[in-house]
């Protein structure tokens, strides 16, 4: 029965945890290396005059956290997860995986599915039972321990984590669902997926962060998630982030691509205090393929940072990027947009847009799309835009009717739905939906339910042929509004 | 009983410009005013003013509405007394369907005159609206759209998103139709339309016209009086109502122009082509 290690981040406290874990001597040493790198890297502080994520991130008492703190282990799961367990539970799924603060503690996977070959397990199990795999893998090409200062904080301690092996050729129609809850303050929790996607196979993957604890005590999340995109193989990966304020979080993820191999990243973020986010495409198979859909919603004083990657390494690939977001009370967003194009990468197109919406006048958003460009057939661009609600569209609702705050979520709701709907899940776009609309209404007893345009369409019998239309020219008297 | 509207000497500024400067007018339900006038006039100003918009600054003067001071109560509760505008220039909200945002309108225009807001609520809990049966909603729809003429696609597009200027009037008069109000302001309903779109919007509005709606037209040409009928006809001139009349004096502008009603400038304080 392993226990929790005491407080505080040090050397022998790798040591220890790779001990009770018993792991292999290979993991120990990748492990203190990972420590090594950490020790000598200097804490990121962000640029100057950013909005300070990054420095916020160096004055994080890091110290006074239990690195290790599995779940307690009595089998069942804390009201709070069985509740969202039950929301995030669509019947038509391939795999669930649930790891509770260190500890994985539930895997299903179909039973067709494992006869294929498809391997899902913790990742923990997976050094044991796939060392080649894992050792091939893990924190090498995708998101190596040097990328930053936290990734090798985080190759130093990672604990649980899930490992998902899709064999050549297998595709999974139904999504797998896991979930990484943490229900203790105080406590460091790294997880790890390693998703190997092998040639021609496709797997739809949702993963989501939730917490459950109280008081001002914080704990943290920093989380690895490394895909692995064979040739022609497909992955879509959505992640719910929808962590307490108590909670810290950061968060790096990459998927690289070989030839005509794609991804699709849902990034859906609402929760933690404060999150460090980087997500990557990396395009170095010919004519692979990535999508990345973010929304995020802020509001009491959380703080993000939010940087999208996408690196075309080879020719015609092809990347867009497509982050939406919602900014409310004393919250601030930065966001960096990179497109790297490198010299290799001929007739490659990517496209990269943010647009933030400020709905307070003490939220601050910074958007900051760059391109890099080393190839000359190419064709790439982006758009950023940031504003307030437009008080002209404000009044115009409420000239129907509509009162002031209803307004607001209303175009919230119409501003968000054009990035919901590129959500494949049904489910998750309705969770999300639902989220935004009870961030919206506060304490208010409203209609938490009600999304005014959920993409229903509206058919009504015996008009159509009574109908009379004109082509009318659009206006040239038209008045520009923010555009969306 | 009708309901009315009263206007009393009705001030108004926009960042500190005055632009309305005194107005008088009395629209009852069943009646349609057409209120003509040069650019600049103040006719929008004062449909403006009418529902509430948070740009402009009432300094003088009065609006009744069905027997209360409206000046305090917020746009959406004005809505709710069953006044409408017709935007000149309808905002367009992307994401948003026509036909669930009717919906959502009539929701809020049937739960009446009421204070909905946090900020005029002083229970500070907004109620829980009773919400429309989406069979009766469809119901209304159609018998609305068969009246209007319009078609599916129409309204499950976003508000007014890429809408040509026609379309976009004609959104305006299907949400005046589902809202059934009681006075309605179409300003400038007519500008920016061909001839045939003119005659379908105009169409549009004499199927709704009857003894429970009162409608004040906002136009700049006497064109669309063409096909809709005033019963009086108003004159603006640098913020104030200068001439009234019938349907005749429509004609008489429109053959003699607006210039010889305007103002003397003792009288009026200002020169022209101020608002």
């Amino acid at each position: 029965m392993p226990t929790s290690l005491p407080s505080g981040l040090s050397r022998s406290a790798v040591e220890e945890l790779s001990r009770q874990k018993g792991e292999p001597e290979w993991m120990l040493q990748k492990r203190l290396q990972a420590w090594d790198i950490y020790e000598s890297m200097p804490t990121p502080l962000g640029r100057r005059g950013d909005l300070g994520t990054l420095r916020m991130f160096s004055n994080f008492k890091f110290q006074q956290l239990s690195p290790y703190v599995p779940s307690n282990g009595n089998g069942a799961l804390p009201a709070p997860i069985e509740q969202s367990l039950k929301e995030a539970l669509v019947d038509q799924r391939a795999g669930l995986v649930v790891q509770v603060n260190a500890s994985v503690v539930q895997i299903e996977l179909d039973e067709e599915l494992k006869r294929q070959g498809v391997i899902l397990t913790g990742l923990d199990s997976a050094v044991r039972d796939y060392p080649e795999l894992v050792q091939q893998y893990f924190m090498t090409t995708c998101v190596p321990v040097n990328s930053t200062k936290y990734t090798a904080l985080h190759a130093a301690f990672w604990s649980g984590g899930i490992f998902l092996y899709i064999p050549k050729g297998v595709e999974i129609e139904d999504p797998i669902l896991t979930q990484i809850w943490i229900d203790a303050p105080a406590t460091a929790t790294f997880a790890h997926t390693l998703i190997i996607a092998d040639e021609q196979s496709s797997v739809r993957y949702v993963e989501e962060h939730n917490s459950a604890f109280d008081g001002d005590q914080p704990s943290l999340l920093d989380n690895v998630v490394e895909v692995y995109v064979k040739n022609a193989a497909r992955v879509e990966f959505s992640n719910m982030q929808d962590l307490g304020l108590n909670v810290w979080n950061i968060t790096n993820k990459n998927a690289v691509h070989e030839k005509d191999g794609s991804t699709t990243w849902v990034l859906a973020d609402l929760g933690s205090r404060v999150m460090l986010s980087n997500i990557g495409l990396g395009l170095a198979g010919n004519g692979s393929a990535g999508e990345l859909v973010g929304v995020f919603f802020t509001d009491h004083d959380q703080r993000y940072s939010l940087n999208t990657l996408s690196d075309h390494a080879s020719t015609a690939t092809n990347a867009e990027t497509l982050v939406k977001g919602v900014l409310s009370d004393e919250s601030r967003v930065e966001f960096i947009g990179m497109i790297r194009v490198r010299p290799k990468a001929q007739q490659t197109a990517s496209f990269l847009s943010d647009h933030t919406l400020l709905l307070s006048d003490k939220c601050r958003a910074e958007s900051i799309p760059s391109l890099e460009i080393g190839a000359n057939e190419v064709s790439a661009s982006h758009g950023a835009t940031t504003g307030k609600i437009d008080e002209e569209q404000l009044f115009y609702l409420m000239v129907r009717g509509i009162a002031r705050e209803e307004a607001e979520r209303i175009i919230v709701q119409g501003f968000f739905e054009p990035v919901l709907q590129r959500i494949p899940l049904e489910n998750l776009r309705a969770r999300l939906r639902r989220s935004i609309v009870r961030r919206m209404s506060g304490s208010y007893e409203t209609e938490a339910d009600t999304w005014v345009d959920a993409q229903e369409r509206w058919e009504v019998e015996g008009v159509d042929e009574y109908a009379v239309s004109f082509e009318g020219k659009p206006a040239e008297e038209e008045i520009l509004l923010t555009e969306y | 009983m009708a309901s009315e509207m009263i206007i009393k000497n009705l001030h108004a500024n926009i960042e500190g410009k005055p632009i309305l400067r005194g107005v008088d007018l009395v629209v009852k339900q069943g009646e349609v005013h057409a209120l003509m006038g040069p650019n600049g006039s103040g006719k929008s100003t004062l449909a403006n003013v009418i529902m509430g918009n948070p740009k402009y600054e009432v300094t003088e003067g009065e609006i009744w509405f069905k027997g209360e001071n409206i000046l305090e109560y917020s746009p959406d509760r004005r809505a709710r007394m069953r006044l409408f505008l017709a935007f000149q220039y309808p905002m367009s909200i992307p994401g948003v369907s026509v036909a669930n945002f009717l919906r959502r309108a009539l929701e809020a225009v049937r739960e009446g005159n009421k204070p909905l807001d946090e900020g005029e609520n002083p229970t500070g809990k907004m109620a829980r609206r009773k919400s429309i049966p989406p069979a009766e909603f469809r119901k209304l729809l159609q018998e609305k759209m068969r009246l209007l003429r319009v078609d599916n696609s129409f309204i499950n597009r976003s508000i007014n998103d890429g809408f040509s200027g026609g379309e976009k009037k004609r959104a305006e008069i299907l949400q005046m139709a589902l809202l059934e109000p009681e006075i309605a302001m179409m300003d400038e309903t007519d500008s920016g339309l061909d001839i045939d779109a003119l005659k379908i919007v105009a169409d549009s509005v004499n199927a709704l016209r009857g003894p429970d709606l009162g409608i004040l037209l906002i136009t700049h040409y006497q064109r669309i009086l063409n096909y809709i009928t005033p019963d009086f006809v108003h004159v603006m001139f640098d913020g104030r109502i200068v001439k009234s009349g019938d349907k005749e004096l429509a004609l008489e502008l429109e053959d003699k122009g607006y210039e010889w009603l305007r103002p003397s400038d003792e009288e009026n304080g200002v020169t022209a082509n101020a608002y």
